[in-house]
């Protein structure tokens, strides 16, 4: 019978693989995206982007650069709302 | 010698192990508590500091300038003729009018950025036909041409058309013709993007031929940006002066806030798992007295029992911390961190296209750490000092 | 002498309230290879007097010397040390610990000792086969009979081969004929050339053929009658 720490130690060694796996499609990922990253630069450059589009409900969320700072203040004037489109989740459909 | 000295800490780890193994629901659900704890915190960690490296790749390549006028504490279209007038500050490469806004598709409840600009007169402009997937960008003076975003491809259902239109000011319709499409692949920046020549975005907008919403201005030595925008705000006084390392500053604090907003929540919880193990591990059992008493009858040294405890620590804690980082690195990297969007992004019905790579330093690695192990261990190992009191001859007589 | 106690005195809590004076004046000494009985009543300080000659504690003043060891001299650390390499206990209870095997319940003293599984194994074979438990190897120790148990308990105090065994109140849990196979093993250990000094109120062991010398003890004295 197998000792526990041995037995330990290979659970360890498999959790260890399965992190060295993760960071190795991480790796892949992340050279996938930096091959993305010229086009985006150009896209960026040419077209004057400021801001990622990573929320498009609301112009102080869509291009939180560049929009007059009262812009969220028409919502609520004591709103400190940067990001997220007000709340987190959607309002239900009409 | 060395050797004994090896195995006899390999017994001791046997018998560790043994011994979680033993009282397996207990410290079953205690690994899976803490794993939990260590997922989260470490999930946010990585997805808002992937969200702020990625803002801080691409906004590098943002506007050095943008100059919008206000009016009443609001933006409003700025005259071409502000334009002309920059055209005398020394260092000012060129000025770009670019004319764009927001339209609300009421079909699909989604907003779209209209985005009017001429890309040859920008800065690298020439090679934006690269970021297309398909198609080419509007030629001058075409009519009704338009390059879209992938997001509007999707909400607009346009893969097998080329035609759709949308509704001026006034009501009327405007046709436009889809010319190209945006790579899948900058989403993070055009997802939502209808680009069109700017004389098309008045059209649509109904805005008058001598206005822009804002402009766009290149300099030739990027260490002169500050003394230009200067330069600019006190010959324009009713504009806002933007530059490049405000706008990078604005997603820094972006992501800061709400992250932050998030940690401290978070680092609640851990405080409460710390204190529950703290309550857990203080406390000792009559059998936990006994098994002690009886080791150190036996021969075993008060530095032996402790090293059970402390290995028993380090085991739980260093698999949960195992266990959470890996989770948390396949939630964000597999499932781009759907748990913690409505967080950190909010909703969105045009959903851009967000692929995340989780990137963590070893800084970052060691901060966790020291949140979450270090607790662990101090509230679990010093109260096994009271083990150390069991005196041996309790195990002795009836 | 393996065993010479003079003087011998222990106080527990000394200082203070609950000051509690359990062996006064002890003097004994047991030569290497005997067997002994400590009889008396419960309370009478047989267990405090088996502790310090089980290395377990030093006497509060006296001069106590175990297999060549003062143990005044020692520290705790050291005391631990010599009462591994000296001292086999077995307890009125057995103290097993019942969610272990029997195989890591006899195992248990080596583990400090930096053995490797397959040595101790081998070890706690030999003894296992000996006292006819070698088929309870890999149950776990709650799960056998009180007659086994005693004997995880034997084999528990040989398996570091100590010079001493040293048992508490070894009968007090068992019938008859259980008794009288432990006093038989004892026997065949004493044969050995172990020394073994046994506490114990039960007639069945120190009238027991083997038992070369009784000693009672009352109120924490040698008694002699």
């Amino acid at each position: 019978m197998m000792r526990p720490s041995a037995l330990f130690a290979l659970c360890l060694a498999l959790l260890c693989l399965l992190a060295v796996l993760l960071l190795a499609q991480g790796q892949r990922l992340r050279h996938r995206e930096n091959a993305a990253l010229g086009r985006l630069l150009v896209a960026t450059s040419a077209l004057g982007l400021t801001d990622l589009a990573l929320s498009t409900e609301a112009r102080y969320t869509r291009h939180p650069a560049v929009s007059d700072p009262m812009a969220p203040f028409m919502d609520h004037p004591g709103a400190i709302e940067h990001f997220p489109s007000g709340v987190f989740w959607a309002p239900p459909p009409r | 010698m060395a050797k004994r000295g090896i195995e006899k800490q390999l017994n001791i780890l046997d018998y560790a192990l043994s011994s979680l193994w033993r009282r397996r629901t207990k410290n079953l659900s205690i690994l899976l508590v803490f794993s939990a704890v260590i997922f989260l915190v470490a999930s946010f960690l990585m997805v808002s500091k992937a969200l702020s490296d990625r803002a801080g790749q691409l906004l590098v390549a943002a506007p050095e300038i943008t100059v919008q006028r206000m009016s009443a504490g609001r933006q409003e279209a700025i005259p071409l003729a502000h334009g002309e007038r920059l055209q005398g500050i020394f260092g000012i490469r060129r000025v770009v009018p670019r004319v764009w806004g927001y339209y609300f598709d009421e079909v699909t409840g989604a907003n779209f950025t209209v985005l009017g600009v001429d890309p040859l007169q920008m800065p690298g402009g020439d090679g934006l036909a690269t970021a297309l997937a398909r198609g080419r960008l509007p030629e001058e003076g075409e009519a009704g041409m338009v390059v879209v975003g992938q997001g509007v491809v999707e909400t607009l259902a346009l893969e097998n058309r080329q035609l759709f239109s949308l509704f001026r000011p006034d009501l009327s319709l405007k046709t436009l013709t889809v010319s190209g499409e945006f790579a899948k692949e900058t989403g993070i920046m055009t997802a939502d993007l209808l680009l069109m020549h700017p004389a098309e975005a008045r059209d649509l907008f109904l805005i008058a031929p001598g206005f822009a919403t804002d402009l766009c201005i290149s300099v030739a030595n990027s260490r002169e940006i500050e003394t230009i925008a200067r330069k600019i705000a006190e010959l324009l006084p009713d504009c806002r002066v933007l530059t490049r390392p405000q706008i990078q500053k604005t997603y820094q604090v972006v992501f800061g806030w709400r992250s932050g907003f998030a940690s401290i929540c978070l680092l609640s919880a851990v405080a409460a798992f710390i204190i529950l193990a703290w309550d857990k591990a203080s406390g000792l059992a009559p059998e936990e007295r006994r098994e002690i008493a009886i080791l150190k009858v036996l021969g075993w040294e008060t530095a032996d029992v402790l090293a059970v405890r402390f290995w028993e620590a380090c085991l739980v804690s260093g698999l949960a911390f195992l266990l959470g980082m890996l989770s948390a690195f396949a939630h964000v990297l597999f499932f781009s961190a759907f748990l913690f969007r409505p967080i950190l992004l909010g909703w969105s019905v045009l959903a851009p296209g967000l692929s995340l790579v989780p990137a963590l330093a070893l800084g970052d690695f060691l901060l966790l750490a020291a949140f979450t192990v270090l607790p662990y261990l101090a509230a679990t190992v010093i109260p096994a000092w009271r083990s150390a009191t069991v005196p041996a001859d309790s195990a002795l007589g009836g | 002498m393996l065993i010479a106690l003079e003087n011998v005195c222990k106080i527990y809590n000394q200082g203070q309230a609950n000051e509690v004076r359990a062996l006064s004046g002890i003097d004994l000494s047991v030569e290497a290879g005997s067997m002994l009985c400590l009889k008396g009543p419960s309370g009478s300080g047989k267990s405090t007097l088996l502790a310090i000659i089980g290395c377990v504690f030093p006497p509060t003043s006296g001069r106590a010397a175990i297999a060549g060891k003062q143990l005044a001299r020692l520290p705790d650390r050291f005391l631990t040390i010599h009462r591994r390499e000296s001292i086999g206990f077995i307890f009125q209870k057995f103290n097993v610990l019942p969610e272990l095997t029997v195989l890591e319940n006899i195992t248990l003293p080596l583990l400090p000792l930096g053995i490797s599984p397959r040595e101790r194994r081998q070890r706690a074979k030999t003894l296992m086969e000996r006292l006819g438990i070698a088929h309870r190897e890999n149950f776990p120790a709650g799960q056998i009979s009180g007659g086994e148990l005693q004997r995880v308990a034997i084999a528990r105090a040989l398996i570091n081969r100590p010079p001493i065994i040293l048992a508490d109140e070894p009968t007090a849990h068992l019938d008859t004929p259980l008794s009288r196979e432990f006093m038989a093993i004892m026997q065949q250990l004493q044969a050995e050339g172990k020394t073994i000094v046994i506490a114990s109120h039960d007639p069945l062991v120190f009238e027991h053929p083997a038992i070369d010398r009784q000693v009672a003890i009352q109120d924490g004295r040698i008694h002699v009658p």
